[in-house]
């Protein structure tokens, strides 16, 4: 059998320094949360911007497992060993969740955790209304409901596959496929609930006077964006490496890259439907989520999103071209994660201050806003590595391996 | 030579000898060929030097074209024809205007790729020489033909059917036109 182990020399540098800056940098954002009460939200809101988007790498690379068993297909076998790496981060970005949890506790982070400093009517009956919902400690526990689902999840979806990878004969293999596939059935309509729950609770919840029904779905979308944006990166870097330059073909990076096209086409009909919603209601207390991004410096950046998160990624990747050169679709995947980390700098950075109804300092950018997400990307990058190295690079008693080799080859 | 003769008819019994004769009929020079096959060959373009169609750059036009017809009937309706207030929004209220915009892209682009796919193919063709070959039914079972047409101008009737004769087909058909 062939050899699939991942080329060891080459990550380990990546690792060194990933860890190295990762780790330093994640200290440097936390010393501050800690020990200046002046810079501790800021610091706080720095580090829920980098777990958010990282976050959606794990998160969304669990969503993609379940897809591609839904779907089949030979993108499905050749991206499936990467998103399970990326989804057995998921232990480890609790510990990143900490700090956020904490901050929650301590009424640090979100407005509504100190209901008590709100002087707006409106916004402190909302919060008041949903009664032990919105507090803290049953937010806690929602999130730790949470991690255990999405863990569950993970460790099933990967046991199937480390007991296919030892099975004996290809009847064995087929069996744990089978299995697997039955499972993600059922089991994605609960992933798609646990993410709306979990991004409500974590994202929405910091404007808390605001709601959209349409939320969950939106980051659905913009995770499964994500790990595959990421997946394509590390795949392109794997792509003329051994042992994968014989596995990996033109017609995989094509196929993949359609998916992304259609996955920045769904990210701007979710936003848009959301707009659309709300602009034509008209209502004072939706409305005023628009507004503060709409003004005040924000609405550049409103701009600059559906321009460069959604027109050009979009007008490019139309071309077969861009999406069959490995190198030049990985350039466009990590465009489009930069874009990624500015949609969550916007869903999160213009919400209340603790104590405010709504926020009306307009655009500010903050240290922490570049530094945490270094950081725990670092530390991400590191572990997805870690987790990377231990499997081979493609499921090698899987029954569809050779046809899914043969047809990247193809035209 | 025959003036009447609609072109040269090479049979084979595998895909892999007529792609290789289609590479061969490619080096000499012919332009005006076609090839028949009962399943798709990916190769055969390569082989016989097929351009890429043109035809997502067109669909990619119709798109724009429904995209812009979409605004610009709204904007004619709801701006200059026919001012409406409608809950105190402006006449030109982009927001609401997206989503039959939107539409009508997806309509026009889609109608492009129809009808442009049918244009582009020449379809629909009622009658077409190569029929008139009666082993050409065998295209849609398990032979594979190859077509020189005497348009081509390197076309020359015992020069091509000696070249033909070369590329070890079952058999070389004349075409009535």
């Amino acid at each position: 059998m062939t050899n699939y182990e991942a080329p060891k020399a080459e990550i380990g540098k990546i690792q060194t320094v990933a860890l190295g800056i990762g780790g330093i940098v994640s200290l440097v954002v936390l010393a501050a949360a800690l020990f200046f009460p002046d810079y501790r939200e800021q610091a706080l809101r720095g580090w829920l911007v980098g777990f958010v988007f990282w976050g959606g790498i794990g998160f969304g690379g669990l969503g993609i497992i379940m897809l591609q068993y839904l779907t089949g297909g030979a993108w499905g076998v050749v991206i499936r060993r990467i998103v399970e790496a990326a989804s057995r981060t998921i232990p480890w970005l609790f510990i990143l969740f900490i700090p956020i949890i904490i901050a929650v506790y301590t009424g640090n982070l979100y407005a509504w955790t100190r209901v008590d400093l709100i002087t707006d009517e409106l916004v402190k009956h909302a919060i008041e209304h949903r009664g032990a919902y919105q507090t803290p400690f049953w937010w806690i526990v929602r999130t730790l409901i949470y991690f255990a689902i999405f863990g569950v999840m993970t460790f099933l979806l990967n046991n199937w596959s480390a007991r296919q990878d030892a099975a004996k004969d290809f009847d064995e293999a087929a069996g744990y496929l089978g299995t697997a596939t039955a499972f993600s059935g059922p089991t994605m309509v609960f992933y798609v609930l646990t993410v709306t729950f979990a991004t409500v609770d974590w994202v929405m919840s910091l404007d808390a006077g605001w709601f959209s029904t349409i939320w969950g779905l939106l980051f659905v979308a913009s995770w499964a964006l994500t790990a595959f944006c990421f997946s394509i990166i590390v795949l392109s870097f794997l792509y003329d490496k051994p042992p994968m330059d014989k596995v990996l073909g033109k017609r995989h990076f094509h196929d993949i890259g359609k998916l992304v096209l259609a996955l920045v086409m769904v990210w701007a009909y979710f936003n848009f439907s959301q707009y659309l919603i709300i602009w034509s209601g008209n209502l004072p207390e939706e409305t005023q989520w628009y507004l503060t991004r709409m003004t005040g410096g924000w609405g550049i950046v409103g701009v600059i999103l559906i321009v460069f998160h959604f027109a050009l990624p979009f007008l490019i990747l139309l071309s077969r071209e861009v999406k069959r050169k490995p190198k030049m679709l990985a350039l466009v995947a990590g465009f489009i994660l930069i874009m990624r980390i500015s949609d969550v700098f916007y869903l999160i950075e213009p919400s209340p201050m603790v104590g405010e109804a709504h926020n009306t300092a307009g655009f500010h950018i903050t240290l922490f806003d570049i530094l945490a997400p270094i950081g725990i990307g670092g530390l991400f990058i590191w572990r997805f590595f870690v987790e990377l190295q231990k499997r081979p690079l493609v499921p090698v008693m899987d029954p569809f391996l050779e046809n899914a080799i043969e047809h990247g080859k193809g035209h | 030579m025959d003036k009447k003769l609609f072109g040269f008819l090479a049979e084979f019994d595998t895909p892999t000898e007529m792609v290789d004769a289609a590479t061969k009929v490619r080096d000499a020079g012919y332009t005006k060929t076609d090839a028949f096959s009962p399943f798709p060959l990916h190769e055969i373009d390569e082989a016989l030097g097929i351009k890429r169609s043109i035809l997502p750059y067109m669909v990619f036009a119709g798109g724009i074209v429904g995209l812009l017809s979409g605004l610009g009937l709204q904007y004619y309706v709801h701006v200059i024809d026919y001012p409406l207030n409608v809950g105190g929004r402006p006449f030109f209220s982009l927001p609401s205007f997206i989503p039959p915009m939107f539409e009508l892209t997806i309509l026009l682009a889609a109608f492009t790729a129809v009808f442009g796919m049918l244009f582009l193919n020449g379809l629909p063709q009622p009658y077409h020489p190569v029929f008139n070959v009666p082993r050409f039914a065998l295209a849609t079972r398990e032979k594979f033909f190859l077509l020189i047409e005497s348009d081509d101008p390197k076309f020359d009737y015992n020069e091509t059917r000696n070249f033909m004769e070369s590329l070890n087909p079952q058999e070389v058909f004349d075409v009535e036109p």
